[in-house]
Parts: C-alpha cells; structure tokens; sequence
C-alpha cells in the first residue's frame, strides 16, 4: 500500500524508546525527535553537526534519526507533504497571530474522527505547559472533553483545575462539569466546580449568587489561574451551542443579529473579536471575557470549516496564544485573514516533480460559437433522437416522449442541466421517462420548462418529478410543481442521492444524484408504464434511489466549452475518489492507484452501506465521466465482478459505457442497485429510448448482455 | 406631481442592470475563482431580461406590486440555474408585501427589503453564515427595519442599509461555503467574497440611489 500513513507514534520522549536528552522540542513537531531532525535536514537544510546542536544531541544521534526516519516511513513522499503542510501552516499561524505556540494536526489521517486527533493535540499541548502549582481553568466542550480524554500526567503537584462556567443540564456528555473533572482527574488534579447555573434567570439571580461566599470562593479560584484551555464554539446551526441548549435559542438569535461570528466560554464575540452585548451578559456566571485575556496562557482547541470565522475572531481580539487546530482549519484561517503566501509555499511542497508546464494553454474542442453550444446540441440531438422524442412548443429546452403520455399513466418528468449527455435526454421515450427539461450546462433549467414537461407528460394520473438533489435544481423544479398543482396536476417529487460520497449515511438526505440516476429513472418509468398509481410509483422509484449507490473517481477535471480550460486541478499524479459529475469534492484527493484498487475502494464504500447477503441480486453500471474510454471501463467492470462473485452476489443485468457525464472529465464510477423482485421485475420491463432499449421477454437475454 | 410608485420602481432596476452590466467581468471574476465563472453573465441576462419586461408594463395604470412581479417573472424565466429561482421569489415577495401600496415611504423600502431577503431565505434554505446573497439581504433587511423603529431619515436610513449590505458581503470573505457549487471547495473559498454577495450589494446601492 503505497498510500497507508504512518502509524501515530505511541508514548513520547522520556517513555521507552525515548531519545535522550531531548526536553525542549518546539511545539510544533509534536513529540517526535525524528520529524524535528527531519524538518531541520531536508527542509531547513541544516548539516547534521549544526542539527546535532541544536537538538542538543550527538551527531550519531542525528544520524540514527535521519536514518530510522526514513525506514519508519516518516520520510515518505506520500505522507510527508501533509505533516510539512501542517507544521507549514502552525509556523505561518504563530508568524501572523503572534502567538506563543501552534500546534496543527495534520488532516491526512482521516481514520479518525477530528475531535479525536484534536483531542489527543490539545493534551500533548497541555502536558508541556502545565507545571506544578498551577491554576488551570477548563471552559466546557466536546473538543475540551476529548482533551481530558487523552491527557496523561502523573508526576505534578498542587496542580488546580477549575471550572470556568457555570453549569448546565446533565443531557449531554460535555458539561462544564464533566468536561473539568476529565482534566483533574487525567492530572490528578484538586478539582474546584464552579456550583451554579451557567444561565441564571435573571441579572439579580445573577448577583446574589455570586455574593454567596461558596461561590465568590470558587471565583477567587478562577481568578488565580494562570492558564486556561478552552474550545470556540460557532453559531452555526449544528454548534454545540444549539444542540447542547446551553442558551435558549431566542436571545441566540439576538446575538447573532447583532453580528456575533463565535463563542469563548459562554462569551459573544463578533468577527473583530470584539465582545457582542446582550440579553445574556449580565445573567451568565462563569469568567467574563476580560479575565480571560488576562490569563498568561490561554490554549485554544479548536477545528473544522465551520469554525473558521469563530477562530479568526478569537485570534483576531487575542485570547488565544496557544492555538492547536487541524491543517485545514489552519490554513482557512490564514487564507481567510488574507495570507496568500501560504498557498506558494505549501504548492511549492507538494509539487513532486515540476510540469512540464502544459504548453497548452486550452483544451481543443468541437465548436462553433461557445455560446451556442447547448442549442446546437439540442438541434443535433432532436434530429438524431427523432424516433423517440420531439420538442414541446418551440423551445428545444423541454422535450416529451414519441408515444409516451398516455391518458391513465402517471407522468414521468426528469431533467437538469446539460453536459451529463446521455443523461437526461437519452432517457425519453415509451416505458422510460416521458418528458425531459433542460438548463444550460450544469445549470438547472428555469420552471418554464419544467410546467411544459408536466403538462405535456400529464395522463390525467398526476406526473412524477425525478431529478439529482442539487440547490438550483430543487428551487426550479419545486416551483414548477407549484406552478403545476395550481394547473391541477398533482405532482409527486423523487430526488435522487445515490452518490454515497457526498455525505455520510447519517446525512443521507443530502446527498447528490449522479449516475444512479440511470436506474432510478428506469425504475421509475416502468412504474409509470404498468400503470401503477402516483403514490405507488413514488414509493417504488423512492425504494430503487434508496438502494442505489454510487461512488465515482476523477483523474482530470472537466472543462467548460466558454473557457476550454480545467475548471480546477488534479495534481499530475492525483484522483479524487467519490467525486460528483460537477466536480464536487469526494472522499479524498489521493496518488493514483491500480484499476483493482481503485475499484476495492469504491466497493469497499458501497457494501459498508448496501446490505446484501449471499444469493441477492445487483444490477451494476460501469459508467464514463466522459473522456475514460471502455478499454478502462471493462478493467473496471471484471474487477466489480470478482467482488461481488466472492460475496456470492449474482449479477442480473449490467451496463458499461457512457451513462452520466460530466463533458470531458477523465473518471468513472460504479453504481449498484440493490435488486428484489419488484425492483428486478421493473427493471427488465421494456422500454425504448436512444440510449436504453429493453425488449419485451421473449428477446430478453440479449437485453441483459 | 411627482412620477408614481411604479415608476419610481422600474427606474429601480433599469439603475440595478446598469449597475449589474458596468460590474459584470468583476462579478464573474469573483465567480471564477470558487464557481463556475458566469454569474456576472447570469445576473447580466436576468437583470436585461427584468428591464425587457417591465418596458412592455403600462407604468401609468400599473402598482408597485405588479412591477415587482413582472420583473420576478421576467428575471425566472430568463436564467433557471439557482439565482432565478432566489430572486425571483424574493422579487414576488415583494410584489406581495407591497399590494395595495401606492407610495414607497420608508415603512415600504423596509417592508420590500424583508420580503425580498425572506423569500431568498424560504426559496434557497440556506441562512446566515452560509456564505451566500443572504448574508448581505437579512443584516439589511434588519438595518432598514431599526432605521425605521428609530425613527431615522431617509438619508440614514438608506446609509444604515448601504452599510450593512457592504459589512455583509465583506464578511463572506471569511466564511465556509456550504450552499451551491462553491462548496465543492470547502476551506479553499475562504478569502473570497462570495459572488452573489457582491452582486446583492451593488442592487441594494442601486436601490439606494433610486429610492
């Protein structure tokens, strides 16, 4: 396995096999001797007498590490450029912020969840700030909990560790509660709560309680602390300050009226860093913003997009010194604060060997006008397809079905943008879709359209809406069911989210459509064509999309025909694994890797999801995102057959080729359909379009292939 | 006399697509760098489209309500994509918060502001932070509904609102596409203003102007 990171190394200095001597290793390497020698030699370009001393080590002892480095695989072009990177980006952090330390987890190792790695970041932080006799403040979180989680010191003395909230209700696991006694106890630690709500009533609540002598007792505790470790919480909906129900959502909605972009320790602050006034201020108990900056060190722990805006807000009004975040947080901070020089630095690292700089600077295509381009296809399109379809009215942007409609059958409308060809128009014709609405390339079409497929598709049974669940998309074809039903069709709505990649299983809803697409549609329309009622053939399409499930691998970007260029870059020896048909980001952005690995990962993804035991049924599609040509596609296809042969899953009817496209891209994906006998039935039941026909039967097997 | 509430508003837009066409390249270039590329070209169409369409309305018998619908009309029929659908719904909103008003008071601009940044809401789904249009039409939808509780002028009214739209699209830069295709890039469309925000902020200035 050429891709496999490294093992996290086990114990640090001073444990085991711990090098000697070694006490003084700047944050930023983490606890490991060999990446700081590396860095020092390959990057820094130090000899290994000048290494020696400034490790304070022997040259042998360099010399061994230079060594080992590399037989442990630390020195490994695969994974070094994300542990460079991080400690890239913690160097510009602690440039740009000024702070005292950094600590950047790399986000390579996505094994493990991020609050994990955070977690285990945060402690190794901690133990080397945390001496005897202090007074430790721990603010309340997931991320904070994970900290005390991973925190291991046994060797301190008259060590405090005090709460730095109020508390909370007990229906979570990270109550400031819970959270400080994770730290105590990790450091055998006296532990001082802080007894009181963390909300109260009211502002005179708020005062007699801190005038109880118990509690002004626990305040001069939090007063002393010398350092504090704390999490930013953002507002965004899925923050823990909305799942944890610490603040009632109304004045929430206050706070954020008012322009608050985070929250430190219960505290607002707007994207400046600067504290946000509120309805809670004068009722929340717990270390007011000013004590906070006043602690010497103040560790903030914290990662994840969403918190970008929150953490620029805490470095920017300067309670953070100690930041220890992930690579890609990191780095979204400082693009986001306007460092660009990150960017050429971290390239300039990752760059294996330079390009030869493409002396092209377009790629070639087949045009006339760019801004033709979709309706000179439609005009080709219509001609050649003519058998099967014809335009609806004058616009080539919505097209019925030749014999399709018919009075009785549900209505079967699908659509999207254009640059998926065959997809959708190849899919219009008798027992498959009945009407198609077209936008631009990749780029929704309006309602128009979309009301005109309806009417037209119309049997008087209502009409079936099934397209990919993408924003523009979605708003288009929702009004255009509006605009319908005020017609009097009734209209039913299937979105189709087979793409398994986009989101995890928990979030399956959001998930996007792609070429699944060709079965959910298949499905769909042989419903139709049986005359099955509106609600049944929503039941059964929404039965196939759940037990569709695709994943798809870019090896070159798609470009448009306006620009002829990449519309974004795969590194020269890169694939994205689980990509959209836009190029949406997938699973990971990894070397490539042979055909049967390549097809291991994508199965591997689809069985953890699809539960099917020996003797079930699939239905496979192979598909081109455009430019992969069936040579590679049969490569794939023989190794999706291999795995579903040892699984003893039976494959009733395949498709290889071109399905779902996305204009020039270099990639494919697989799709599996997860047969039973309603769905097996439905998918054999015949149908006739430019790029499926599927005969009644008695002609059945050729059909099947 | 002066010219009608209709008028007033069609002039709205004709000064919104000025505005859209002087800025085009700018918009598709902050497009270019975390989407497609086009919305500069996309807004040019709509706004083009919503001028072509209130040029065929009789301004002298039509409401303000029925500009507003027109050019919802007009811009939705003229662009799909995921812009059609927002302003066209912010647009019909408006049309509706503004029936059976014949002048437009500040209480309209007011009323207008929060229909339009509510029906992008409602259409798009998405909210504050999500690093889209919205971001520049709720703060001011919000800014023009405290200028009017303070009782404010016409003068601060509109430069609480011109600020707002401007703070919020400034403040796009910082965050995490999570709507449309610039989320593809995650982490790496920070440190762009998000395009749509720009655009929303140049068709509040317009209105500003006009208004």
């Amino acid at each position: 396995m050429v891709l496999k990171t490294s093992a996290p190394r086990k114990g640090g200095p001073g444990r085991g096999t711990g090098p000697e001597g070694i006490d003084t290793i700047p944050l930023r390497y983490g606890d490991d001797p060999y990446v700081w020698a590396c860095w020092l030699y390959y990057e820094d370009g130090m000899t290994q007498g000048e290494i020696a001393s400034a490790m304070g080590v022997s040259r042998a002892t360099v010399n061994s590490y230079l060594a080992d480095a590399r037989e442990k695989g630390i020195v490994n072009i695969s994974i070094e450029p994300a542990r460079l990177a991080s400690l890239t980006i913690a160097q510009e952090l602690k440039r740009h912020f000024g702070l005292a330390d950094c600590l950047v987890v790399p986000n390579g190792d996505d094994s493990r969840p991020l609050i994990g790695r955070l977690g285990a970041a945060g402690a190794q932080a901690l133990s080397k700030m945390i001496k005897s006799g202090d007074t430790l403040a721990v603010a309340w979180g997931r991320t904070i909990l994970s900290v005390g989680e991973h925190l291991e010191m046994g060797s301190l003395q008259d060590v405090t560790v005090v709460q730095a909230t109020g508390g909370t209700t007990a229906s979570f696991a990270y109550t400031p509660e819970l959270t400080t006694a994770a730290v105590a106890r990790a450091i055998s630690a006296r532990c001082v709560n802080i007894t009181a709500p963390a909300v109260v009533a009211s502002a005179q609540m708020h005062d007699m309680l801190l005038a109880e002598p118990l509690i002004r007792e626990q305040f001069d505790t939090l007063a002393r602390a010398n350092r504090i470790v704390f999490g930013i919480s953002s507002l965004r909906p899925n923050s823990t300050i909305h799942t944890s129900g610490f603040f009632e959502s109304v004045p929430l909605q206050h706070y954020l009226a008012k322009g608050a972009a985070g929250v430190l320790a219960g505290r607002f602050i707007d994207e400046r860093g600067r504290p946000v006034a509120g309805p809670l201020d004068d009722r929340t108990i717990g270390i007011s913003l000013e004590m906070l900056r006043g602690i010497g060190t103040r560790v903030a722990v914290a990662g994840g997009f969403d918190k970008v805006p929150a953490l620029l807000a805490a470095l920017r009004g300067g309670y953070v010194n100690v930041l220890v975040t992930d690579a890609a947080t990191g780095a979204g901070i400082l693009r986001a604060d306007g460092v660009t020089s990150l960017d050429g630095k971290l390239s300039q690292r990752q760059k294996s060997t330079p390009v030869a700089n493409s002396y092209r600077s377009h790629v070639k295509k087949f045009l006339n006008n760019p801004n033709d381009v979709v309706e000179e296809m439609l005009d080709g399109l219509i001609a050649a397809h003519r058998p099967y379809l014809q335009p609806i009215g004058t616009s080539h942007r919505a097209l019925v079905a030749r014999n399709g409609p018919r009075p009785g059958k549900v209505g079967l409308v699908i659509g999207g943008g254009t640059g998926h060809e065959p997809c959708f128009v190849g899919y219009v014709g008798k027992g498959l879709a009945d009407a198609v609405a077209l936008g631009n390339i990749f780029s929704s079409p309006p309602p128009d359209p979309i009301v005109k497929c309806a009417v037209a598709a119309s049997g008087g049974a209502g009409v079936l809406f099934v397209y990919g669940n993408y924003a523009g998309d979605v708003m288009n074809f929702e009004m255009a069911a509006e605009l319908a039903e005020e017609r009097g069709i009734p209209i039913r709505t299937v979105l189709t989210t087979d793409d398994i990649a986009s989101s995890p299983v928990e979030d399956k809803e959001g998930r996007r459509g792609v070429a699944g697409n060709f079965f959910v549609f298949k499905v769909a329309g042989a419903a139709c064509d049986l005359g099955m009622t509106l609600g049944e053939c929503e039941a059964v399409t929404r039965k196939a999309n759940d037990r569709t499930y695709t994943v798809g691998v870019a090896l070159e970007s798609c470009s448009m025909p306006q620009t002829r260029r990449h519309n974004f870059e795969i590194g020269p020896d890169d694939m994205e694994l689980g990509m959209g048909i836009h190029g949406e980001p997938g699973v990971s952005r990894e070397r490539v890797r042979t055909a049967d690995e390549i097809v291991d990962a994508i199965m591997d993804n689809i069985f953890k999801e699809m539960k099917a035991e020996p003797g079930d049924k699939v239905a496979v599609l192979v598909n081109s995102f455009g430019a992969t040509p069936l040579m590679e596609l049969y490569i794939l296809y023989r190794r999706v057959e291999q795995r579903l042969a040892a699984k003893n899953i039976q494959i009733e009817a395949n498709w290889v080729g071109h399905y779902c496209t996305s204009l020039d891209m270099v990639g494919a994906s697989i799709s599996i359909l997860h047969l039973d006998r309603q769905l097996t039935g439905l998918l054999h039941h015949p149908c006739r379009t430019a790029i499926l026909t599927i005969h009644a039967p008695e002609a059945d097997e050729a059909a099947k292939g | 006399m002066s010219e009608t509430a209709a008028r007033v508003l069609a002039r709205m837009f004709e000064r919104m697509s000025r505005v859209i066409e002087t800025e085009k390249d700018r918009l598709s270039e902050l497009d270019g760098a975390i989407g497609d590329g086009d919305h500069g070209i996309t807004m040019s169409i709509g706004f083009k489209a919503v001028t072509a369409a209130l040029a065929a309305l009789d301004l002298e018998s039509a409401s303000p309500s029925d500009v507003m619908s027109t050019a919802a009309s007009g811009f939705l029929d003229a662009v799909g994509a995921s812009t059609g659908p927002l302003y066209a719904t912010g647009f019909r909103r408006a049309g509706q918060a503004l029936a059976g008003c014949d002048q437009l008071d500040l209480a309209a601009c007011r009323d207008m502001l929060s229909a339009i940044s509510e029906g992008i809401r409602d259409r798009g789904k998405a909210q504050r932070g999500d690093k889209t249009m919205l971001d520049v039409w709720l703060p001011a939808a919000e800014a023009a509904a405290t200028a009017v509780a303070a009782h404010r002028q016409k003068p601060e009214f509109w430069k609480a609102v011109e600020a707002a739209a401007e703070n919020g699209a400034a403040a796009t830069a910082t965050m995490v596409a999570t709507k449309g295709r610039a989320a593809r890039l995650r982490e790496r469309s920070l440190g762009h203003t998000d395009p749509g925000a720009a655009s929303a902020a140049m068709l509040i200035k317009a209105m500003a102007a006009t208004l």
